[in-house]
């Protein structure tokens, strides 16, 4: 398990979790809901492709699975049919993935010092909309999934992320990763221990299954190339 | 057309912003939040089309109003 597959896994989470805020650009509980989570979708997606861009000063991927598919979390697997789904991705979820960018933005990698810092700025109004709004609403069921999900992302205790930070990559380790979340997220973690022996370290998670075929076309550009006209 | 406003109690928040520093400050909008932190996401996500160089909201419950359009000078 490597950077690559760290910011690779990073990179795709938020192209996922862009894509979920995106879908309710037009179902939120009010206007200005749904032009936030317009908004925060394209930053998001935005900060994906800043993320893929600096993939290739990061090495090489730990294998073909890394490159291929995408490593997102169970959370992100199919849309959201309950605001209160979204209110705990925003509150939660994008805090632990803004803490992992936090973590390698004050890191030793450049390329990641000097492209993740604007991410961090946005990411504050994000944090904002997810803590409002979980004051407004009772989300307790999909706030302990997804704060489960991302005790996950982060990874069990002596694993590769504390091996990058006794590198200097990342400026957090586990331990702290966990202690910010719950600090931010301003709650008590779910109970639920996690079995590590489930866990896929490329795909960050120990759940099976993933996005549907169509959503992985999607992504990727391929349902729309289907419709261009062919060349040559 | 109208729409619900899903929260209990709101307040209404000027947006005021400028694109360069000699220019002063213009209201750009407006947005309805329960508290400060949501009416500054939703300010940022709705009026951040421009570069703006500086952006404020105000709760319009602290404008201390003089007089009005068609109202005598107070």
């Amino acid at each position: 398990m490597s950077l690559y597959s760290l910011v690779k896994s990073l990179a795709d989470n938020k192209q996922l979790l862009g894509m979920r805020y995106a879908e309710w650009c037009t179902a939120a509980p009010s206007l200005e809901a749904d032009i936030a989570a317009a908004a925060m979708g394209l930053d998001d997606i935005g900060h994906s492709r800043v993320l893929y861009g600096s993939l290739r000063e990061l090495g090489t991927p730990d294998g073909a699975s890394d490159e291929g598919d995408l490593a997102g979390v169970a959370y992100l697997d199919t849309p959201w049919t309950d605001w209160r789904q979204f209110v705990a991705a925003n509150a939660v979820l994008d805090s632990a993935f803004s803490l992992m960018i936090e973590a390698l933005a004050n890191g030793n990698v450049e390329v990641l010092r000097s492209r993740l810092k604007k991410m961090l700025q946005e990411e504050r109004y994000h944090a904002m909309h997810g803590h409002s709004w979980m004051r407004e609403a009772d989300a307790g069921d999909a706030v302990t999934q997804a704060w489960q999900e991302s005790l996950e992302w982060f990874g069990p205790e002596a694993g590769e992320v504390d091996a990058l930070q006794r590198q200097g990559t990342l400026t957090y380790g586990v331990r702290d990763l966990r202690r910010l979340l719950a600090e931010r997220v301003e709650g008590r973690p779910p109970d639920t221990a996690i079995d590590w022996s489930k866990w896929d370290a490329i795909r960050r998670r120990t759940a099976p299954g993933g996005i549907d075929q169509a959503t992985r076309d999607m992504l990727q550009g391929l349902a729309e190339k289907r419709y261009m006209p062919a060349s040559g | 057309m109208g729409y619900i406003r899903v929260h209990a109690n709101v307040r209404e928040y000027d947006v005021f912003a400028r694109k360069a520093r000699v220019e002063p400050l213009r209201q750009v909008g407006s947005v309805v939040a329960p508290d400060d932190d949501l009416a500054m996401a939703y300010a940022r996500a709705t009026y951040d089309e421009e570069r703006w160089v500086e952006m404020m909201i105000v709760p319009r419950d602290a404008v201390i109003r003089l007089w009005g359009p068609g109202e005598p000078e107070r």
